[in-house]
């Protein structure tokens, strides 16, 4: 019973995976009728030492680190701020669930599509106009996509918006399942709103709190739908300040048929992840110790 | 009497008054959650020069159905593709992907938590390694790999049925319904296939709930493996659809975001219908995951 | 524990079977593609650029079709930002009969076998009636590959009454009057002056110099000043060149003058005295400037005033093989005068037949734009610039998307601010190791 899911695993999965190492040790180019070199590690060099490859493909990842630092902490707080918004059973608090969810199911590139509009510079964007009314015209029209500062903290910015409902959704049942009593003993001993999320709210669903940071974590890591939309659709995103290890997987693959490189850049893709979850386990784990 | 009820309504009022701020945090974040969607409404509906003009896309005097008659009109002829096709196209890709994978990682499931046979240990373990290789990780091995299936419609399928994470949501599932149920209902002379299908299945709605949600929405969504493979405007599918709508020169904005609110109503549609399972289903597994 | 036995095979006999026929509605989904008909059908991909110029070409199309029987033309258009990597993607037998491609492509795609000579393929009339830069861009070892429509010119736009407020009267209008580097620079500084927005000239900024448009719109410079970006292959010692070093320390040095143009249409509007870039702007501009508008060739760096060209061209695939006579009509189709004119009417390109050249009210003698036609007489390769020839084709060679993708980035870091030197040295660094990967694109 098991045996069609093994198999489309194995074809769509772990063959991929393994050639993908293979790939990497030559030049292979799409389309190419002629026989691929052998290049050995070279590959792996060059993402690593060549001044120019490396240093693209060490600002990609740099970018997907500072987008994990921000975005896993940011994220996983707002969801847990807005789960304990609508855990209280009030009236009317059914729609504001449904809207902090909304955006999850907005397909990533139109989200890019969206934002990319709100965030139009010159005065004429929405977030320009709407700065530009509340300061009394103090604050100046930016290009929020297009300006190495503000580049990848506007992607950050759509991102935790578009992903945000789906932890909240996730957390709210935790939330939910802490039992009340809990709580009311906390409360009979004198606890403070604080003291209790502290010592009640959080022990209740730390579980489910790592599990999604570790899911945004890889989520993070993963970024490329936006980048792609925006940098390619004439979003006039700035690619320097943003790209990102997918990024630049998929345009070594597509844009520079460099499938030999493009590969290696997915295999070290794979170890980071590999790694990353790694250290996040054993983090939580001496932590529950 | 008077003396009873004097301190009830004080609570009562006392309460209404508490969850004050509790409302006004609502309605802040509720707003900010709200504003791009409103944003993409209104400027769906506003004419095409008022997109991007700051807060006259939302002067409501002005709106009409023009955008809406644009997207129909320029995307109606073989070059650039019908309208109806890419809903056809997403439509077919996400429900064969999700019904398919319903059947065929459940089914795998099954046969890892219930049955005994040679290999189970190796493949579950193969599974869980399995969970952690992210689509991206194998997306440029596989454009190399099936380059000869380039603009079909079962490459935008087979490869996601099989899906390492809906086994193991199925898996964790399962292993949480007592087996003292399969032995009563072997007892009664049922084998493993009449006991999956007539037990264990219908008894696992949340799991299935959950999973053709999760599968759903990362169907709907699918951008990368889209861009990859897919040039042929006939086998184009939404997501990469809105994304080359919005590269052409000069860009219709209006019907951009037209565009937009056509490709979300479906999945809202499917979200307020499904709502109290998904909420359950992605809960319950996150959670215990 | 409860076995459960005879399970396994039941289990491995209805796995199998459904595995196949996965497989089997697998390779049935796979024959909606659509394979090379002998009946008479070609399918034809085209960019979507310009809105425009893809009216104009499903216009041609259609005519195509209903002015014959025998053969019917498909047309699909694919996102310009794709484009290149869309026909990267497709092998050589999924590719349809004819498609059309940016010139510098050209030699990469050659080098694939994804396109088949077509000097028995085209009529001769076609053939013999392309002007000189179109010849030169479809032209790669020896054999034609791709025909142009149109080709493209660059130059200097100026804004006449800006020019007179700043009290210059010299203002070039052929080749040979073009302001050597010295004057454009003092004339940057009064024309700075002039100009509303504080800034003389949009040298396109916003549109990123590491894209393609870097390469088309700088190598005129490194040209002028007696570089280039490739020789025999090789790229160390000439883009690295100390001509080449001169010539973008110079460019990098007019961003004090340089409008960074957000909006996009400071020089339309009056603005900005000078813009840099191409004819397809022409319509735009001449409507906003009328009278006022000026069209003036690239400064002087000491070789004579250089330009780019080579735009979308078509060619025909191994797909068309054996079908040669459909692909080859429909071309000749697009190449002729009426297709052509029909064609530069959108895009007010420069018409790429001689014949049509000649009856064009903007190119034709005496028109706005001669100046680009005269540019295109003298076309000539990138690998042997003469201080004669005015147009220079980008370089063709199977490498050529790394040669491009290499200076514009390099181009980004120098307009930022980085040492030139550096920059090319890296360049030509990425440039050769990727042509030493390739056996250096020998073409046997």
């Amino acid at each position: 019973m098991a045996t069609p899911a093994v198999l489309l695993l194995i074809a769509f999965v772990a063959v991929p995976f393994l050639a993908a190492i293979g790939f990497s040790l030559y030049n292979v180019r799409l389309g190419d009728p002629r026989d691929p070199n052998f290049m050995g590690v070279e590959q792996y060099a060059r993402i690593f030492t060549d001044p120019n490859i490396s240093a693209q493909f060490l600002s990609a990842l740099l970018h997907n680190l500072i987008f994990a630092a921000i975005v896993v902490p940011v994220q996983t707080a707002l969801a847990l701020g807005l789960a304990l918004l609508v855990k209280k059973t009030i009236p009317g608090v059914g729609i504001f669930r449904s809207l902090y969810f909304l955006p999850v199911v907005f397909p990533i590139a139109l989200v890019a599509i969206i934002w990319r509009l709100i965030l139009a510079r010159g005065d004429q964007g929405l977030l320009n106009s709407a700065l530009a009314f509340f300061s009394g015209g103090a604050f100046g029209a930016q290009d929020w996509l297009g300006s190495e500062t503000t580049a990848l903290a506007s992607v950050i910015v759509l991102s935790i918006w578009q992903g945000c409902g789906f932890q909240m959704v996730i957390l709210l049942a935790a939330l939910q399942q802490v039992p009340s009593e809990l709580y009311e003993a906390a409360e009979l001993d004198r606890a403070g709103p604080w003291q209790r999320f502290i010592h009640v709210t959080i022990p209740g669903i730390r579980t489910t709190l790592v599990f999604v940071a570790l899911y945004t974590m890889i989520l993070s890591l993963r970024v490329f739908d936006q980048i792609y939309v925006l940098a390619k659709s004439g979003g006039g995103l700035n690619e320097g300040a943003t790209r990102t290890v997918m990024y630049e997987a998929v345009t070594a693959a597509f844009d520079q048929n460099n499938i030999g490189r493009a590969s290696a850049i997915s295999v070290v893709f794979f170890v980071i992840v590999v790694i990353l979850s790694l250290i996040q386990r054993r983090a939580t784990r001496n932590q529950e110790g | 009497m008077q003396t009873t009820t004097a301190p009830a309504r004080n609570i009562n009022r006392r309460r209404l008054t508490a969850y004050v701020p509790h409302y006004i945090a609502l309605l802040v974040t509720g707003t900010l959650f709200l504003a791009p969607v409103a944003y993409m409404v209104a400027a769906s509906l506003a004419p095409a020069n008022k997109t991007l003009a700051g807060f006259e896309v939302f002067n409501v005097s002005q709106w009409g159905l023009h955008n809406y008659a644009g997207v129909a009109s320029s995307l109606s002829s073989d070059s650039t593709g019908h309208l109806w096709q890419f809903f056809a196209v997403s439509f077919t890709v996400t429900v064969a992907v999700v019904g398919l994978g319903l059947i065929v990682n459940s089914m795998a499931a099954y046969a890892l938590s219930r049955l005994q046979w040679r290999g189970q240990g190796i493949i579950l373990l193969a599974i869980l390694m399995l969970l952690i290789v992210p689509f991206e990780a194998v997306a440029v091995p596989m454009f190399y790999l099936y380059n000869d299936a380039r603009n079909t419609l079962w490459i935008q399928i087979v490869p996601f049925i099989g899906n390492a994470l809906a086994i193991f949501l199925f898996y964790s599932f399962f292993s949480g319904i007592p087996r003292s149920i399969d032995e009563a209902a072997l007892m009664d002379g049922a084998g493993p296939w009449k006991i999956f299908w007539r037990i264990i299945a219908p008894m696992s709605k949340p799991a299935y709930a959950s999973v053709a949600i999760l599968t759903f929405l990362t169907q709907w969504g699918s951008f990368l493996w889209p861009v990859l493979m897919i040039s042929d405007p006939s086998l184009r599918p939404l997501p990469l659809q809105i994304s080359v709508f919005a590269g052409q020169l000069p860009p219709a904005w209006g019907q951009v975001m037209a565009f937009g609110v056509l490709l979300v109503i479906p999945v809202i549609v499917v979200f307020l219908i499904f709502q109290r399972w998904f909420i359950e289903g992605v809960a319950s597994s996150a959670v215990k995951g | 524990m409860l076995r459960i036995k005879g399970s396994r095979r039941a289990a491995a006999t209805i796995g199998l079977g459904l595995s196949v026929a996965l497989a089997m509605t697998a390779c049935s989904g796979g024959g909606s593609d659509s394979e090379g008909a002998q009946d008479g059908t070609i399918e034809v991909w085209a960019h979507a650029g310009q809105a425009a110029e893809s009216e104009a070409l499903q216009a041609l199309v259609k005519e195509f079709n209903s002015s014959q029987e025998d053969v019917t033309a498909n047309l699909t258009l694919i996102p310009e930002a794709d484009y290149t990597s869309t026909i990267q993607a497709t092998s050589a037998d999924e590719l349809p009969e004819v498609m059309e491609m940016d010139a510098p492509t050209m030699a990469a795609f050659a080098y694939d076998r994804k396109l088949i000579p077509l000097d028995d393929v085209l009529a001769s009339e076609t053939l013999e009636n392309r002007i000189q830069g179109v010849t030169e861009s479809g032209t790669y070892k020896d054999q034609t590959y791709a025909v142009g429509m149109f080709d493209v010119g660059l130059g200097l736009w100026g804004n006449k009454a800006l020019l007179e407020k700043a009290g210059i009267k010299d203002i070039p209008t052929t080749a040979e009057e073009a302001w050597t580097v010295e004057e454009f620079e003092e004339n940057l500084a009064k024309l700075a002056k002039a100009s509303p927005s504080g800034k003389a000239v949009d040298l396109g900024e916003a549109n990123g110099f590491a894209s393609e448009w870097g390469t088309f719109t700088t190598t005129p410079d490194i040209w002028s000043a007696g570089g280039t970006l490739l020789k025999d292959g090789k790229a160390e010692g000439v883009i690295n060149s100390d001509e080449n070093v001169d010539a973008l320390t110079t460019w990098a040095s007019w961003k004090e003058f340089a409008d960074p143009n957000t909006s996009g249409s400071n020089f339309p509007e009056g603005k900005t005295a000078l813009t840099w870039t191409g004819n397809w702007m022409y319509p735009t501009f001449s409507e906003a400037l009328g009278e006022d508008l000026v069209l003036m060739p690239l400064p002087d760096f000491g070789n004579g005033t250089k330009a780019g060209h080579g735009s979308w061209q078509w060619g025909a695939t191994p797909a068309a093989e054996g079908n040669e006579d459909a692909a080859g009509a429909f071309i000749d189709f697009l190449m002729t005068d009426d297709s052509i004119t029909t064609m530069v009417e959108a895009n007010a390109a420069v018409p790429g037949s001689t014949s049509a050249l000649e009856q064009s009210e903007l190119y034709g003698e005496g028109g706005p734009l001669e100046m680009f036609a005269n540019n295109l007489e003298s076309a000539c390769s990138s690998d042997d610039v003469t201080a004669e020839c005015i147009a220079v084709a980008r370089p063709v060679t199977p490498g050529y998307p790394t040669v491009t993708s290499s200076f514009g980035s390099a181009l980004q870091a120098i307009w930022g601010g980085a040492d030139v030197k550096e920059e090319l040295d890296g360049a030509a660094r990425a440039i050769d190791s990727d042509f030493s990967d390739n056996n250096g694109y020998e073409d046997e």
